[in-house]
């Protein structure tokens, strides 16, 4: 069942158009990476389906129905957004933050009930934030801070996760961290994962599926098996890249100009790359 | 778990503050330039002939006084965190979109313009001021809007010209002025608690006390709007519904004290910090709080400034300002490295 | 969800209702029967002038609290002290329980008027007068002083009284020549007593005009230009209350002496003089308009 259904999406900025007739499905259960150059749109894209922004023209529907039609609450209960990291000006702690998510859900006074409680205990410790569930956010580190904002999303329940680059500025451990959890929330949780990533390694080892956009309005949608490969990158970044495989996964290595033993690797037989 | 804030939590505290306050007024309106004792007091509130000059000085004179002043502290207050919430700012006071300059253009043009009239027994100021207030922070408001849907810093740019503007318009009336209105108008602005009769404390006290009540509604929506429109919308909150009734009601209530009371300053800015820093952000808490922090404030502040220079009286404003000058700059210094629109 | 936005909705509803319903909205008059004017034995004045009048009235011994500045009969000084001009104590007021409270009024003076409102609000005897700045209000002042004090009969008397001495004045001066006169108030920005003040009633009884013509302000802030172009043939600055007019005298003089080209200066025609019967509306009036006429032409007082 497709849960995402984008069908001949365009918009523009006042300046530029960013996204012209795009069309793809996301499949319930599955786990989406949107991958391009800077400017492409990805953010526009999640802003998007979250109904952040209307569309020029073209179609989403969010379990066969279009986004229009969702109230901001009743979306919210279907979609969850996880964005680069805000901290406010004032100090909330990371439970109250995690807390936030079920305002919706709150009762006549304004406060949560038990249930709410519960789906917030839950989301602590699937992020493994419930140690310091009482510390300011301010006092965390970014890779702690985007973990609460991952429990955040988890704790408004819904069927779909979008994040939005969730990796910058974290350092190596992290990123597997988030990118694990995530695959778990897709595996046993059965939730629909949509990533922005710069980060086409750790997309090529956890997602099923590839959205390659690129900047003249192209775009391809498949297995990240498919859609990854050395010539696609290199026409829609312009880079070449290396291909090398770990197992059952591969990676990409950039090779800029002052790439080092660039002729090694590119005229070595020995090496080979696997497209 | 055990921090979190729960009704009874809550509950419990507003009915402690609401205690404190009850105190304060009653040891605020035993304070004054002339002696009274509570005793005499007391005993002529049975005796309905002889008319006992500390009964009247208490019922009369201090009691309204304290009335006011804990009315207009609460919606300052409020309308202060209100501010902070909205625009994300921690150095936002009611005043800040505009309200002190369009108050002031309704005062003076109420006093060059000689109204001799009266509404309720009440002079035009008030009510133009009221008037001003209002309508300068609605045109803020639409200003704002043209320059991006829920762009806070077209709100505050909004805000700064509309000041700029109508600050030049209250020194040029200032200048053709008389010189006794001058002084009327510089005595007004400066914010004044005087005693009110009873039934327009009473309608006062009704649409703050409602209004704070309405925000104390919308507090979890504001709390998520902490995190920005953006969050919070994703979190199913309607941000526009939101911003427009805190908006509404903030203004609403800051107006009505202006009217009242005249320009008081300090206490919409002071007071939620205060509060925020010893009970957290929670607006659930920090609303109902604020507002009887901001009672308590404004009635001790009024209480020094009738009697610390007495029989002469210092302008309430002048004792909140003294108080509230070095908090402000305790406030940017600590604050400084986390405003918004500085990081951002 | 809605449920307790309706249920605030109906309870504010009900609170603005019973408003209404309590309370009474007309501004509340004085509902205790006004003290009959025989019976009026404690009075306070909250302006010096009205205080003057009230002892010229012979009324000294019903005065019960005056504002500091009322310094003139010297017996007014002993008097009980209940704030002062610009900001009276409301309090000492109650708790010197008057019979009646006299201020002066609005548009002139609001905030004396706002005082004058909040003790009738509070079933007080407030009674307000000079609500301008005429010598026509002084009469009226006194006439209405005493017929709330029953004292028609001084109040007649003391009007007789003052309008003689001022009629010997203007007698004196009357059918000369005008002499331009400039009444100094501030000196920076330069500030000078306009046509539509009281100051300029008296310079006119003292057989001068004032050297300014018609203004907006009426005390306008005015140019250097403006003040050679009006060529004032005399210059009147007033002591305001500071005692040492000799030596003020001097300094006024050595002041002017950089606008050469004003007749005034020229002619060193500057005179400082003691502004306390000028600057204030009272019984003493003549006296002002004795001591501008004396600056005018001291060749008439030369005894």
């Amino acid at each position: 069942m497709n849960i995402i259904e984008v069908k001949n999406l365009s918009f523009r900025y006042s300046q530029a158009e960013v996204l012209r007739d795009l069309s793809f499905d996301v499949a319930q259960g599955s786990f989406l990476t949107i991958i391009g150059p800077n400017g492409v749109g990805k953010s526009t894209l999640l802003n998007l389906l979250s109904a952040l922004l209307q569309p020029d023209s073209g179609t989403i529907k969010i379990d066969k129905k279009t986004v229009e039609s969702y109230s901001t609450k009743a979306l919210a209960e279907k979609i969850a957004v996880v964005r680069q990291e805000f901290v406010p000006v004032f100090g909330f702690s990371v439970i109250e933050t995690v807390l936030m998510a079920r305002t919706t859900h709150y009762g006549q006074l304004g406060f949560e009930n038990d249930t709410d409680r519960q789906i917030v205990n839950e989301a602590l410790n699937v992020t493994d934030t419930t140690g310091f569930a009482s510390r300011l956010l301010s006092n965390l580190s970014g890779g702690e801070r985007q973990r609460v904002f991952i429990a955040r999303a988890l704790a408004q329940n819904t069927a779909i996760l979008l994040l939005d680059e969730p990796t910058t500025f974290l350092d190596l451990k992290h990123q597997v961290v988030i990118y694990d959890l995530l695959k778990k929330m897709q595996m046993e949780k059965g939730k629909t994962i949509v990533v922005v990533t710069h980060d086409i390694n750790l997309a090529a080892q956890y997602c099923d599926e590839a959205l390659l956009l690129g900047t003249d309005g192209s775009y391809q949608c498949g297995t990240t098996k498919d859609i990854l490969t050395t010539e696609q990158i290199e026409k829609v970044f312009g880079v070449r890249t290396f291909v090398g495989r770990v197992g059952q996964g591969k990676f990409f290595l950039p090779l800029g100009k002052f790439a080092k033993d660039i002729q090694i690797v590119s005229t070595n037989p020995n090496c080979n790359p696997l497209k | 778990m055990e921090q979190l804030l729960t009704a009874k939590k809550l509950f419990r505290r507003v009915l402690l503050a609401l205690i404190a306050l009850i105190v304060v007024m009653l040891l605020c309106s035993l304070i004054g330039t002339q002696h009274i004792s509570l005793k005499s007091v007391l005993a002529s509130s049975n005796r309905q002939n002889a008319i006992d000059p500390d009964y009247e000085i208490f019922m009369h004179v201090r009691l309204p006084r304290i009335i006011l002043a804990c009315i207009v502290g609460a919606a300052l207050a409020c309308s202060g965190v209100v501010f902070q919430a909205i625009l994300r700012n921690p150095l936002a006071d009611p005043y800040i979109l505009g309200i002190s300059s369009g108050a002031g253009l309704g005062t003076i043009i109420a006093i060059v313009s000689g109204f001799s009239w009266t509404v309720w027994g009440r002079s035009p100021i008030a009510v133009f001021a009221f008037v001003g207030a209002l309508g300068t922070i609605w045109l803020v408001w639409f200003v704002g809007r043209f320059t991006g849907k829920s762009n806070v810093t077209g709100l505050l740019l909004a805000g700064v010209v509309v000041n700029a503007f109508f600050s030049a318009v209250i020194m040029f009336l200032t200048s053709v002025a008389k010189s006794q209105q001058i002084y009327a108008t510089i005595f007004w602005l400066m914010g004044n608690i005087a005693e009110e009769d009873i039934f327009v404390l009473w309608m006062g006290a009704g649409f703050i006390i409602a209004g704070i009540i309405a925000l104390f509604y919308i507090s979890p929506q504001l709390n998520a709007l902490s995190f920005g429109v953006d969050d919070a919308r994703s979190m199913g909150i309607n941000t526009a519904g939101t911003q427009l009734i805190a908006f509404a009601i903030a203004a609403l209530i800051t107006s009505i004290a202006v009217c009242l009371s005249g320009l008081i300053g300090f206490v919409g800015l002071i007071v939620p910090h205060g509060v925020r820093l010893i009970f957290g952000p929670d607006h659930r808490q920090l609303l109902p709080l604020s507002g009887i922090a901001g009672a308590i404030f404004l009635a001790a502040s009024d209480t020094l400034a009738r009697t610390i220079v007495a029989p002469a009286q210092l302008p309430v404003g002048v004792v909140t300002a003294i108080v509230g000058g070095p908090f402000f700059l305790f406030l940017l210094i600590r604050y400084s490295r986390k405003i918004g629109w500085l990081n951002k | 969800m809605m449920k307790k936005w309706w249920c605030l909705l109906l309870v504010t509803i009900c609170w603005f209702v019973a408003g209404f319903a309590i309370f009474d909205i007309s501004p509340a008059r004085s509902t205790v029967a006004a003290t009959s004017p025989e019976k009026i034995s404690r009075i306070i004045s909250t302006a010096p002038n009205v205080t003057e009048i009230l002892f010229a009235l012979g009324l000294e011994d019903k005065i019960i609290g005056v504002t500091s500045e009322s310094t003139y009969p010297l017996a007014a000084t002993k008097k009980l002290n209940i704030g002062n001009f610009w900001q009276p104590d409301i309090e000492a007021i109650i708790a010197a329980k008057p019979d009646m409270v006299i201020t002066l009024g609005f548009p002139l003076y609001p905030q004396q008027q706002n005082l004058a409102d909040r003790l009738s609000r509070l079933g007080y005897n407030s009674l307000t007068v000079f609500n301008t700045e005429k010598v026509s209000d002084l009469f009226d002042a006194v006439e209405k002083i005493g017929a709330a004090t029953k004292t028609q009969q001084q109040a007649n008397m003391l009007i007789t009284d003052i309008r003689k001495k001022l009629d010997h004045t203007t007698l004196l001066v009357k059918g000369r020549e005008k002499i331009r006169v400039l009444y100094v108030v501030q000196r920076e920005p330069l500030r000078v007593a306009g046509r539509d003040t009281f100051i300029n009633e008296l310079i006119e009884l003292a057989g001068g005009e004032n050297a300014i013509g018609p203004t907006i302000q009426k005390y306008p802030p005015i140019g250097t230009e403006q003040l050679i172009a009006c060529n004032a043939d005399i210059i009147i600055e007033p002591t305001m209350g500071q005692k040492n007019t000799g030596q003020l005298q001097n300094n006024a003089i050595q002041y002017w002496s950089r606008f050469k080209n004003v007749t005034a200066v020229e002619n060193k025609r500057i005179y400082v003089v003691d502004d306390d019967t000028i600057s204030q509306l009272g019984p003493r009036l003549y006296e002002g308009v004795e001591t501008i006429a004396r600056c005018l032409r001291p060749e008439l007082f030369e005894k």
